[in-house]
C-alpha cells in the first residue's frame, strides 16, 4: 500500500472515528465533490507517472542540508516551527505530541540531485507552540479553497487536540515535475 | 501634603502560620497608621467601556496573550480587553452596536490546552465587558495563521456565520439574538466568508468562481448562486484577504491584479480586474502581500494596497509601502511609506523615555521591516493603523495624507489581526 494510500485510508478511519457514519458519508461526499473541483494534485501527477525513487540525497552543504535551517530545500512551503528544534526531527513530532493525520503539501527541489519531491507536511499536536526555529516559506503556497497546498491553515484540526506545536516535513514521493505555476 | 493627625485604617493582611507543619492562611484586620484629611480611593470599582464607541477605536488581537486589546486610536489609551483562548492567528471579537455586545468565538478544553472540546460564542457586555452569555457550538470552526474572513457578522447583526475546513468545508450560521446555533451548510470547494447584507455572504472557491449564500429569516439556508469564473485558481490565484466596498468584495491577486465582485445581483458578479502595478512596476516585482494588506475608505472611494517587492512565494510578505487608488476611476493616487514599527517596540523595552536621545537613535539606526496588516477607519477623517505580525506596536497614520501620526506602543507580543468595531 502506497504512502498516499495509507494515509487517505487512515485519516478517512480517523475522521469516521470522530462522527457518526450518516454525518462522515455526507461529509466524504462533499469532500469528493470539492475535491472534482480542483486541479490535479500534484501528488496525483507523481503517482500517476509510476516514477519510484529511492530517498532523496540528503549529503548537502550549508543550510539547505540542514533540517534545523529555514533555508532546508524540504522547507520550501512550511509554515511554522521546525521540529526537530523541539525535540522531534523532521520526520517525527516531539515526545508527548500527536501526529496531526491531515496536512498540506508542497514541491519542493533537491539541489543534489535536481529532482522534485512532494513533501507532506504534517503538523504535530497537543502541546503549545514550540517557540523556536520558526520559519515561513511560500512556494507554491496557496490560498484556503485550495486547502491541501495552504499552510495557514490549522492542520491540527484534524488530530484530538488541535493546539499547534510544530511541524514536519516528510517526502511522501517524486513529483514529476515542479511547481506548476508561478 | 499635611498631616493634622493619625488615624487607623483596616486593611486586610494575609499571614501564614507555619506551627502545626502546614501552612495556614487567613484573612486578618491590620492598623496601618495614615493621614486624617485624605480620602481614600475607593476600593472595588471596575471601568466600564463608553456605550458610544468613537470612530477611531481599534481591536488588536495577540495571539500569545491570548486576547484581544480595544484602544483608542487617538490617544493609543487602551479601553479594555477580551481574552480570547488559543488561536493560531489571533481573534478579534465581533460587535454588535445595537444590542451593546461583544462576541468572541472561542474553543474551550476542559482541562486547559487537553480534554475535552467544546466551541462556544461568548457573549460580552459592551459597557462592562462582563460575561452575559455563551451559546454553545459543534467543534468544527477552523483556524489559521492570519484569522482572516474566517467568521462575518451579517448586515443587521443577527447572523454570525463560520468558515470550517476538516473534515470537509462547510459553514456554521449562529443566531446571535435567538443565542443559539442554527446549522450547517456545505459548501464543498469554497471557504472564508465576506458578508453583504443581512442574510446574504460570499465565498471564494478553488474553481475560480465565487458563491453568494442567502439564508432565510430562521438562518437556514435559502440559496447558493455562483459567479461565472473569475480568476485562475493556479496560474495567479486571488488571495482570501479581500476588502469590502459596499456589495463589492475586492481581492487582489498574488501577481497584483484586482478583482471587484459584486455579490448584489442574485446571480453575482465579478464586475472588473484591473491591475494595481504598471508593466514597469511588475517588472521589478511589486505587488500586494502579507495579512490584511487590502483596505477601503468608502466615503473618499480610496483603495488601500500593502505592497512589496518580491517574486514567487512572497505573497505573505510584509509590505514597506502603502500605495492608494481611486476606487472609481482605478487611477493610483499617492504613495506612503510604511513608518518603522521597531523603535515603537523596543522604546518601553529598554525604559527609554520618549524623544529622548536613545529613543531617537533608535529610530536612526533600526531597520525597518514592513507591515502585514492595514485597516483604515470609516469616519470623515478616517486614521490608518498598520502592523508587522512580530512586533508590538501599531503605527497610526492620517489616511488622507500618509502623515505618520503617533504610534500605539506595547500592543501585544504576536499576531498580524485588527479590526475597526
Amino acid at each position: 500500500m502506497s504512502l498516499l494510500d495509507k494515509w487517505m485510508e487512515s485519516s478517512s478511519r480517523h475522521m469516521a472515528r470522530q462522527m457518526g457514519r450518516r454525518s462522515f458519508l455526507a461529509k466524504l461526499g462533499g469532500l469528493m465533490a470539492g475535491a472534482a473541483a480542483l486541479p490535479l494534485l500534484p501528488v496525483a501527477r507523481g503517482r500517476a507517472s509510476n516514477a519510484r525513487a529511492s530517498a532523496p540525497p540528503e549529503d548537502i552543504d550549508g543550510p539547505v542540508g540542514d533540517p534545523n535551517a529555514c533555508e532546508y530545500w524540504r522547507n520550501c512551503a512550511i509554515d511554522g516551527f521546525l521540529c526537530g528544534c523541539c525535540g522531534g526531527s523532521y520526520k517525527t513530532c516531539p515526545p508527548g505530541t500527536e501526529m496531526s493525520p491531515a496536512s498540506w503539501i508542497g514541491t519542493c527541489r533537491n539541489p543534489l540531485d535536481n529532482k522534485d519531491y512532494v513533501i507532506w507536511y504534517n503538523d504535530c499536536c497537543g502541546s503549545n507552540p514550540c517557540g523556536r526555529c520558526f520559519c515561513n516559506r511560500n512556494e507554491g503556497e496557496r490560498p484556503m479553497y485550495h486547502p491541501y497546498r495552504n499552510n495557514d491553515i490549522n492542520w491540527c484540526a484534524g488530530a484530538s487536540s488541535q493546539i499547534y506545536n510544530c511541524s514536519t516535513a516528510m517526502v511522501i514521493g517524486l513529483a514529476v515535475e515542479g511547481q506548476p505555476e508561478k | 501634603m499635611r498631616l493634622l493627625g493619625a488615624s487607623f485604617l483596616a486593611v486586610g493582611l494575609i499571614i501564614v502560620h507555619c506551627t502545626t507543619g502546614f501552612a495556614q492562611v487567613e484573612l486578618q484586620q491590620a492598623p496601618v497608621s495614615v493621614g486624617a484629611d485624605v480620602d481614600p480611593d475607593p476600593h472595588g470599582i471596575s471601568a466600564t467601556v463608553r456605550r458610544e464607541l468613537g470612530p477611531h477605536t481599534l481591536w488588536v488581537a495577540d495571539r500569545l496573550f491570548r486576547h484581544s486589546i480595544l484602544f483608542d486610536g487617538d490617544t493609543g489609551n487602551a479601553l479594555g480587553m477580551l481574552d480570547t483562548t488559543w488561536s493560531l492567528g489571533g481573534i478579534t471579537p465581533h460587535t454588535s452596536h445595537k444590542r451593546g455586545e461583544f462576541y468572541v468565538l472561542e474553543p474551550i478544553y476542559a482541562h486547559g490546552n487537553r480534554g475535552k472540546r467544546t466551541d462556544y460564542v461568548t457573549i460580552y457586555d459592551g459597557e462592562t465587558l462582563e460575561i452575559s452569555g455563551e451559546i454553545e457550538l459543534p467543534t468544527l470552526k477552523e483556524e489559521t495563521g492570519h484569522s482572516v474572513a474566517l467568521t462575518g457578522l451579517l448586515d443587521d447583526e443577527r447572523f454570525l456565520v463560520i468558515t470550517n475546513m476538516i473534515p470537509a468545508a462547510s459553514v456554521s450560521v449562529v443566531d446571535l439574538e435567538a443565542r443559539r446555533f442554527v446549522t450547517e451548510i456545505e459548501t464543498a470547494g469554497c471557504t472564508q466568508v465576506y458578508p453583504v447584507s443581512p442574510r446574504r455572504f460570499g465565498m471564494l472557491c478553488g474553481d475560480g468562481t465565487m458563491i453568494a449564500i442567502d439564508l432565510d429569516d430562521t438562518g437556514k439556508l435559502a440559496a447558493i448562486q455562483r459567479t461565472a469564473k473569475f480568476f485562475d485558481s493556479v496560474n495567479d490565484p486571488v488571495s482570501g484577504k479581500g476588502a469590502r466596498d459596499g456589495t463589492r468584495w475586492l481581492f487582489a491577486t498574488f501577481d497584483g491584479h484586482l478583482n471587484e465582485v459584486d455579490l448584489e445581483p442574485n446571480i453575482p458578479v465579478a464586475r472588473a480586474r484591473w491591475s494595481l502595478t504598471t508593466d514597469r512596476e511588475r517588472k521589478a516585482d511589486w505587488t500586494t502581500g502579507g495579512k490584511q494588506h487590502l483596505a477601503v475608505h468608502a466615503k473618499s472611494r480610496t483603495l488601500y494596497a500593502l505592497m512589496h517587492t518580491g517574486a514567487r512565494g512572497s505573497h505573505k510578505d510584509p509590505g514597506s509601502e502603502i500605495w492608494t487608488f481611486d476606487l472609481d476611476t482605478r487611477e493610483r493616487r499617492d504613495t506612503f511609506d510604511v513608518p518603522s514599527l521597531l523603535p515603537a517596540f523596543l522604546r518601553p523595552v529598554l525604559k527609554l523615555p520618549a524623544d529622548s536621545i536613545g529613543h531617537k537613535i533608535l529610530k536612526l539606526v533600526l531597520p525597518n521591516l514592513g507591515a502585514h496588516s492595514i485597516v483604515v477607519t470609516a469616519d470623515d477623517q478616517p486614521l490608518m493603523f498598520v502592523r508587522h505580525d512580530e512586533i508590538g506596536a501599531i503605527g497610526v497614520l492620517d489616511a488622507h495624507d500618509g502623515t505618520h501620526m503617533s504610534d500605539i506602543e506595547e500592543s501585544g507580543i504576536s499576531g498580524g489581526l485588527m479590526e475597526v468595531p
